[in-house]
């Protein structure tokens, strides 16, 4: 036959040109294209922090990965996916996959958060920040769960768990029937963000009556932080101080558009930005508002807003004790008697925390304005800077009790007018309330606020001056404050304070594999078939003569 | 799922066509190139059918689940273009009764495998992925190559002037099982929902009973003299 194939070619090649190429390109042209890959699944997932902080590493420093899929229990994980799942994630199952080299992490989280047990959300809270303390050169992924993710995960679950106890047969027959899964991501390997700017915004409402007015400060820091920055929602920190910051903005605007009620106290509201990367846009714009703004004009005091959105208990966290006299001393006068009078179910102290610049993070936002000698504190409902609520992926929206978030606006708002109007020489009573009816602290304007804040991820790497967050937030103040600027901070070329890394979210592959045993195993029974085949044809003759002896008697009788 | 387990399909779906023609002693007869004139026929019949059902038959606008019976019934009428193209090949192929069915069947057989089978194989079995619809797809190559040489006999006998009056009846209706047998084998799938093995057993034993029952009538007719 290869000898008539020969002839028919020459016969091709003899006749017109062109033909033959037309018959030759399309061959060269399949052999050479790319294989296009058909995955059984699909998937979005989220990568690990990766940043550098004052030159200190942080997170996972890689992102690619094509690697087979594995679960804890099998027993050889080295350069494997590592499957688990939030509801069997413990920290030392997490150390044994990194400590056997395994090439990558997976962790699967359940769709609904609020849906899972309180334990297990409070253990991963506390194990982010050392998970991103430790040293990680795998990558971790993070991927919501869904029913094919479900199986996928079961299926592994089922083959790792099986590796070790089989004899030989059973390992055969497994291969043929088992799934093996390949898992792949389609992007490049991460590099540090060039030029990131993080974006801070300041608006200012004037007091009545000259130059040389005192300066009351409000500020909040508008960013987020988890262990994966594109599940980092932030509700409780910091959504509630942003929506507690626009409502306050609201009601003293409002107070002083009436000439009878316009204090003679200036309000500046900064929403800063990469807040919890050492409270970046603060200090920035400390340094490069030195001669003015903040320090020329008097600063009475600078109160920050962290977490407020829940608890029954508020602090007042200070690194200095206010002096007697000074308007930080009336204010937490005032908070005390706001609080004694109208709410006493409301637990209230100071914390005095000195600063520690040994540290390597500063612990909060008032911190940066203690540096530089300006007279500052943070109200929060947490007591202490460490814990892990301020900086989870699992704070999310159910964090934040709405009308514990109206108490606490109402109390700040009540306590700040009692300074601003001077209200307690005035003489007037503890429980005088002042924000109510038409003046009231809004619920639904609150609620609008954090839904809107928790809907999209707000960390600092995935806010650029351009992003939606930033242009909303301007506007809103824009609509209550006047001389609204935006402040950019970009890390120093030389010697940068933060570095940011891309590539934090992926899609995800997952191949359907089967071992190279099985190809062996199929191809032996091919060879099998391919010899029946042969023999059957080779002796059609013997089914021919059957066939004919039996049609052959009908004839003969005739 | 890597160039092995294309090798396995190719080899599955390629091998018994290689055989079919050593064995039946076409090499003999120089046939290679009347084969390869078989497939370019084949191909010739296939453009004309798309084109007339491009041109005259609607697209179906039903539901997902919804299958048009009617609609298919008539698109696989079309497929009496596939008896013309091969009652054609015979005809110009002088010689036995044996030799022109072989020729016919094996070129259009082979030209259907290169056209239909050989690039999702090359596309997919090389994939990562791995699916048992390649090594599917190349025992189906192997029930065709059956299939087309049973049509093949029948047209034959169909054509033939000298075929009994008993004998036409059982003919005629070959003939129809042979044209409406994918027909069939789409309605047995949306009726009884069978799985993608299952419906390979089945359209193997509907071959197998066709070409038995063909293979009975040649061999009455040619002996029968």
């Amino acid at each position: 036959m290869f000898e008539e194939a020969s002839e028919v070619f020459d016969n091709m090649f003899k006749s017109s040109f062109p033909f033959t190429f037309i018959v030759f390109i399309p061959a060269v042209l399949i052999l050479v294209s790319p294989l296009p890959a058909e995955a059984s699944h699909e998937f979005t997932v989220y990568r690990m922090q990766q940043y550098d902080l004052q030159g200190q590493p942080y997170g996972t420093r890689n992102a690619i990965l094509n690697t087979e899929a594995r679960t804890v229990e099998a027993e050889v994980l080295s350069r494997r996916c590592v499957i688990m799942r939030l509801a069997d994630f413990s920290y030392d199952k997490y150390q044994k996959a990194l400590r056997q080299s395994a090439g990558a992490v997976v962790i699967i989280l359940p769709r609904n958060m609020s849906a899972m047990p309180q334990d297990i959300v409070q253990q991963f809270m506390e194990l982010e920040p050392e998970m991103l303390a430790t040293e990680t050169i795998v990558p971790v992924y993070f991927a919501m769960e869904d029913d094919e993710l479900l199986s996928i995960y079961t299926q592994t679950l089922t083959s790792s768990s099986s590796q070790g106890s089989l004899s030989a047969a059973e390992v055969l027959l497994h291969t043929a029937t088992a799934n093996g899964f390949q898992m792949v991501t389609s992007g490049a390997q991460s590099k540090a963000v060039s030029d990131w700017a993080i974006t801070s915004l300041e608006g200012r409402l004037a007091g009545v009556g000259g130059e040389d007015l005192p300066t009351i400060v409000v500020v909040a820091h508008y960013d987020s932080f988890g262990v994966a920055p594109w599940l980092s929602y932030g509700a409780d920190s910091n959504g509630s101080g942003v929506s507690m910051l626009l409502e306050l903005a609201r009601l003293f605007s409002k107070l002083y558009t009436y000439k009878r009620t316009h204090a003679a106290y200036n309000l500046l509201f900064f929403l800063s930005g990469g807040g919890k990367f050492n409270y970046q846009g603060t200090k920035r714009w400390l340094e490069d508002n030195l001669d003015h703004t903040v320090m020329c004009l008097k600063a009475a005091f600078v109160l920050c807003l962290d977490t407020l959105g829940n608890g029954d208990s508020l602090h007042l966290h200070v690194s200095k004790p206010p002096k007697e006299g000074t308007p930080q001393y009336s204010l937490l006068k005032e908070l005390e008697a706001v609080v004694a009078s109208q709410y006493p179910e409301v637990k209230f102290s100071m914390v005095h925390k000195k600063i520690n610049l040994a540290d390597d993070m500063l612990a909060w936002e008032h911190e940066r304005f203690g540096i530089r000698r300006l007279p500052a504190f943070t109200l929060s409902h947490l007591p202490s800077h460490r814990l892990a609520q301020r900086s989870s992926i699992m704070d999310v929206r159910p964090h934040v009790d709405v009308k514990k978030l109206s108490r606490n606006t109402k109390l700040v708002a009540e306590a700040l007018a009692r300074v601003v109007y001077n209200l307690t020489e005035k003489g007037a009573p503890g429980d005088l309330q002042i924000f109510t009816e038409q003046m009231q602290v809004q619920d639904e304007q609150l609620s609008a606020v954090v839904d809107w804040l928790t809907a999209q991820p707000r960390a600092a790497q995935l806010v650029d001056k351009d992003s939606t967050v930033v242009s909303t937030l301007e506007y809103h103040l824009g609509r209550y404050l006047k001389d609204v600027k935006r402040h950019y901070v970009k890390a120093d070329k030389r010697d940068p304070e933060f570095v940011f890394y891309d590539q934090l979210k992926q899609t995800m592959n997952a191949y359907r594999v089967k071992p190279a045993i099985f190809d062996l195993l199929l191809a032996v029974c091919i060879a099998a078939y391919l010899g029946m085949v042969y023999l059957a044809i080779q002796n059609f003759g013997v089914l021919y003569s059957v066939v004919r002896r039996i049609t052959q008697p009908k004839a003969k009788a005739h | 799922m890597t160039l092995f387990h294309f090798g396995n399909c190719f080899a599955l779906a390629y091998f018994p066509y290689f055989i079919t023609y050593k064995c039946s002693g076409l090499s003999e007869y120089n046939a290679f190139w009347r084969c390869v004139q078989a497939g370019a026929t084949y191909l010739f019949v296939q453009l004309c059918k798309m084109l007339f059902l491009a041109t005259f038959f609607p697209t179906w606008e039903g539901g997902v689940g919804a299958y048009d019976f009617v609609g298919e019934f008539m698109k696989a009428t079309v497929d009496l273009a596939d008896l013309l193209g091969l009652h054609l090949v015979m005809s110009r192929n002088a010689g036995k009764g044996e030799y022109k069915i072989m020729v016919a069947a094996m070129g259009w057989a082979t030209a259907e495998l290169v056209m239909s089978r050989c690039l999702p194989l090359w596309v997919g079995a090389r994939g990562i992925e791995f699916d048992w619809k390649y090594i599917q797809m190349s025992f189906d190559s192997n029930i065709s190559l059956v299939h087309y040489i049973a049509t093949a006999s029948v047209v034959w006998m169909f054509t033939r002037y000298d075929l009994p009056k008993s004998f036409r009846l059982p003919v005629t209706v070959l003939l129809a099982l042979c044209v409406y047998k994918a027909f069939l084998m789409e309605l047995f799938v949306h009726v009884f929902l069978l799985g993608s093995w299952t419906v390979l057993l089945v359209k193997a034993v509907l071959t197998g009973a066709i070409s038995l029952c063909s293979l009975f009538l040649f061999v009455t007719l040619v002996h029968s003299n």
